[in-house]
């Protein structure tokens, strides 16, 4: 055989390897989407991916079971809330912290790595207090509030920092000579150079908040204010025992359209993550 | 009127002082320009008269205000930075009109003025170009533009031309002489190329760790330097200094100062001639010929090497013993502080 | 003091702002983190301030009343529940199955996705999907599949002869199949922050290692593999704290059963905290979790010290 054929073979071998190994990263997702059209019957006879009865009513029964438009447009604006104050407030502080030199920026920065080693479930008892203290108890405030000012949101200001630094100063330099103040440089120049970031920062917040779980299940209570994960976690008869066909059609609806989002930005997302874990 | 006036400005980050007490004047409509070696500080200082740096210590006025505590953009300064610093999001117009959109000028003024620059500098083509669009050349001259149209009482340069090569620096270069003499604005410039030193100033300031060596016009510099590292400094390439007991045979016919240590002669005051007593005496150790003359390292008797200036048809061989003679006036006496005598 | 003199002086000058450029930027600066910094105030340094205060307090949920019990609670812990050591073995069980699992996958898919190949474009697509996913719709999923009857995973070990276990009721089994599943679950992040640290080694040092005759598995071993060593490291703390925290996707797939053999620090605390209201207690724990998590990031930069000298 030829140097060539050999290679050619080893590829193969490594492709068919790969394909294997793919197996229980993709199966999840299509048996969940097969199983949220299955009847109850299907579900506990023996499996076949094609339903052998498609059940569409199962997608209704999931809204009539919980709110769950309401639920979704929780997790939605939330979400969204999230990302944009994290964005002004990550990229606010991440720009001083870049490129002021001020008293106590150090401190500071040695106080963001502490908050970003330390997890949240450390935080969360004192938090819930302080919470309930504030009456915010079953709202939403507090979905809000922690990611932004907890280790995502510090995740966020490094994220920021970093690039800030990498921004020629002399840019903003000429800012400042053309009159700017420092908010206008912050905001005319430094900003819409910060594109990438403030996509990536964007990216990871928005996912991070609408996957959060902890949070929604320890400070919400009325079905109405769920969000998304709490909601599919929900979906049980009055044994506990999960409804698996409402169950899992709710999940298809809560997960397909991010993965038909990834599916389509999927470089821009990874980078993200890249990202964000070479700072962490 | 717009001087330029420092008074024993010092400027310090942190612990370490970068200026240490600069005094300086600069005229109204003059082109200064700040040389010396790398890290002397001359970034520094023309930070610190555009406002970008805070002086740590000493009294900066422009145009008879001490402006201190004056933010840049108030300062009536208007900067060309090394990499051009064009906002990479907006158009050549939308650049260059930047400034005085900040400053609230109307819209039927801004393009007014920006057009004007623009014909100044035959920017019109580029208008509605993004800086990644144009040559380094052009980017270099809307950096330019962008600084006249604010209508500034100084401008200040920072090695503008050093991102460019060759041909092109020697065309800018004479564009910002000309520039100079259209608008007779102040100009100070920073620069580590001695041509255009030499070429565009009216005035050397020569920096030196943080102080002032000498100020003086090119030819003054030149012809007179004030202390060896200034006459090592300009010219090119660079003086030879030698123990005043080595150059004995040189300085025959001049009068040696009394307090005199060392002795400087010019590469291209050096002549070959037979070695005689009365001449340098040494052997040829490398000639490099660089067209239209030819570099001459002599090694002399005492051990030193010096340079010499060869443009005559004959050529020394390599080894050969020759001898080197200068016009008494073009000698340079150093004492032991290395001032000049 | 000549400086401060002359800048008095300045700033009394026509057209200079009132506060000198100094003190001004600095006020600016400080008003750009202020956000940050008084978010951070409240939510993160008062809670970790809190947290020894709860922690060394008895919590009476009828009448709200906290009374101080001193170290009470971290000798219940450590010296008398048997529950909390139970807890500590199987963190440590999930830990030690799930770094060095995820770590081996993630540096193997990397090796084989970081070159330029037909379809390495949908490989990475595909090993990443499951990272954006909420943890809470991937351990449904799983859960369903791994049903003892009529599960998808038990029909296909059927298909080729084994006789899988009811997964997610046997303690040992549910603990293996947590951490699988987690893994399958999260390696894609560690495979990317492989493949970019592979992607920034020049390839000049493969190729004068392969010219000097070096195997595939000579250079990886020779080089790839000691150029990796501070990503790996980076890798390695971060997955082993992540494996610490990990949550919600025990709570939906087991609920820390059967007979708590998948009870984790991180539920333990939820359960001691959020259910059964010892406050005091689950503060401790808490405390313990941060004492862990701090041991391990001490333990990374020492290493990375050692190895940078
Ligand atoms: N922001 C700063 N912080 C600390 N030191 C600085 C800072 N800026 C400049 N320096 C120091 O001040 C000295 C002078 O720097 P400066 O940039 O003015 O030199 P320069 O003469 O412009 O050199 P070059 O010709 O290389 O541009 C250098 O030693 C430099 O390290
Ligand atoms: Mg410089």
């Amino acid at each position: 055989m030829t140097p060539r054929r050999i290679e050619t073979l080893y590829r193969i071998c490594w492709t068919v390897a790969l394909l294997l190994l793919a197996v229980p990263f993709v199966f999840p997702f299509l048996w969940m989407i097969s199983g949220g059209f299955k009847s109850t019957t299907e579900i506990f006879g023996a499996p076949t991916l094609i339903p052998r009865v498609w059940r569409f009513e199962n997608f209704a029964e999931v809204f009539a079971y919980q709110p769950f438009a309401r639920q979704y447009f929780n997790s939605l604006y939330i979400a969204a809330t999230v990302t944009v104050l994290t964005l002004f407030i990550a990229s606010l502080a991440g720009y001083a912290l870049a490129r002021i030199r001020f008293a106590g920026a150090g401190l500071l920065m040695l106080f963001l790595v502490m908050a970003l080693m330390v997890p949240e479930e450390v935080t969360i008892i004192p938090n819930f207090f302080l919470i309930r203290a504030m009456g915010l108890i079953d709202t939403h405030w507090p979905l809000i509030l922690l990611p932004v000012f907890g280790p995502q949101g510090v995740v966020a200001t490094f994220l920021m920092r970093q690039f800030f630094l990498a921004l020629p100063r002399e840019l903003e330099e000429a800012g400042k000579m053309d009159g700017l103040s420092r908010f206008g440089v912050w905001r005319k120049i430094a900003l819409p150079m910060a594109r990438p970031a403030l996509a990536a920062v964007a990216i990871i917040t928005f996912l991070h908040s609408w996957n959060l779980f902890l949070e929604p299940l320890i400070f919400l209570s009325s079905l109405d204010k769920f969000t998304l994960p709490l909601a599919l976690s929900n979906f049980n008869d009055s044994y506990g025992l999960p409804l698996w066909n409402l169950q899992l059609a709710a999940t298809s609806l809560a997960v397909v359209p991010i993965l038909i989002i990834y599916l389509i930005a999927q470089r821009q997302i990874i980078e993200s993550f890249a990202l964000s874990g070479v700072k962490g | 009127m717009t001087k330029v006036l420092l008074k024993d400005i010092r400027k310090r980050f942190g612990t370490v002082e970068v200026i240490r007490g600069v005094d300086l004047e600069i005229e109204d409509g003059e082109f200064v320009v700040f040389v010396g070696p790398s890290g002397c500080g001359k970034s520094t200082l023309l930070r610190l008269i555009s406002g970008l740096e805070h002086i740590s210590e000493g009294e900066l006025s422009i145009g008879g205000r001490i402006v201190n505590e004056v933010p840049a953009a108030k300062r009536g300064v208007a900067m060309v930075f090394q990499s051009y610093a064009l906002y990479p999001h907006l158009t050549v117009r939308d650049n260059m009109g930047f400034g005085l959109k900040v400053r609230k000028v109307p819209a039927g003024e801004r393009a007014r003025r920006v057009s004007e620059a623009a014909s100044t500098l035959k920017l019109e083509p580029l208008l509605d170009r993004f800086p990644r669009q144009l040559s380094g050349g052009q980017r270099q001259r809307v950096a330019i533009g962008r600084a006249i149209v604010g209508n500034p009482d100084v401008f200040l340069f920072d090695e503008p031309l050093s991102n460019l090569d060759a041909e092109l620096r020697v065309h800018m270069r004479s564009e910002i002489a000309a520039l100079h003499q259209r608008l007779s604005t102040t100009m100070i410039y920073v620069t580590h190329d001695q041509i255009e030193a030499m070429t565009l100033a009216d005035k050397i300031v020569v920096l030196r760790e943080g102080k002032i060596e000498q100020v003086g016009t090119p030819r003054v510099l030149y012809k007179s330097p004030g202390t060896i590292f200034v006459a090592q400094f300009i010219g090119s390439p660079k003086m030879n200094i030698l123990p005043l007991a080595d150059g004995q045979p040189i300085s025959h016919g001049a009068s040696v100062p009394a307090t005199a240590v060392s002795v400087g002669i010019r590469p291209e005051h050096l002549s070959l001639v037979q070695p005689s007593a009365e001449t340098l005496r040494g052997k040829v150790r490398l000639a490099e010929y660089t067209g239209a003359v030819t570099l001459i390292h002599v090694e002399l008797d005492g051990g030193q090497t010096c340079l010499v200036i060869h443009n005559q048809g004959t050529m020394p061989e390599i080894s050969a013993e020759v001898g080197l003679k200068a016009a008494p006036e073009h000698l340079h006496f150093f004492d032991k502080e290395g001032c000049a005598v | 003091m000549a400086g401060t003199a002359s800048r008095d002086n300045a700033a009394r000058q026509p057209g200079a702002p009132w506060l000198t450029l100094k003190t001004r930027e600095m006020l600016e600066a400080w008003l750009f983190v202020s956000p940050t910094f008084i978010g951070f105030l409240i939510f993160f340094l008062g809670p970790l301030v809190a947290i020894f205060y709860y922690s060394m307090t008895e919590w009476n949920l009828l009448s709200q009343q906290a009374t101080f019990v001193g170290l009470r609670n971290f000798e219940n812990a450590l010296l008398e529940n048997p529950d909390f050591w139970h807890v500590v073995r199987n963190s440590v069980i999930f830990a030690l199955g799930l770094v060095p699992l995820n770590i081996a996958l993630a540096l193997s898919l990397a090796l084989a996705l970081s070159r330029p190949f037909f379809g390495v474009v949908f490989f990475r697509t595909v090993f990443f999907a499951p990272v954006v996913t909420s943890a809470i719709a991937w351990a449904i999923v799983w859960k369903f599949m791994l049903q003892g009857e009529g599960g998808a995973v038990n029909q296909m070990l059927a298909w080729i002869g084994i006789d899988g276990p009811n997964w997610l009721r046997e303690p040992n089994w549910a603990m293996a199949a947590v951490i699988v599943t987690r893994v399958i679950k999260m390696v894609g992040l560690n495979m990317i922050l492989y493949i970019a640290a592979l992607q920034s080694i020049p390839r000049d040092y493969e190729e004068a290692a392969t010219l000097e005759g070096a195997s595939r598995w000579q250079v990886f071993r020779m080089i790839t593999w000691p150029l990796l060593a501070p990503t790996t490291l980076v890798i390695m703390v971060l997955t082993t704290i992540g494996s610490f925290k990990v949550f919600d996707h025990i709570y939906q797939m087991t609920g820390g059963g059967p007979e708590n053999g998948t009870l984790v620090l991180a539920f333990y605390i939820y359960q001691q905290g959020f259910k059964f209201f010892n406050v005091g207690y689950a503060a401790a724990l808490a405390l313990i979790m941060f004492a862990i998590v701090m041991a391990l990031t001490l333990v990374q930069v020492m290493l990375r010290r050692r190895d940078m000298e």
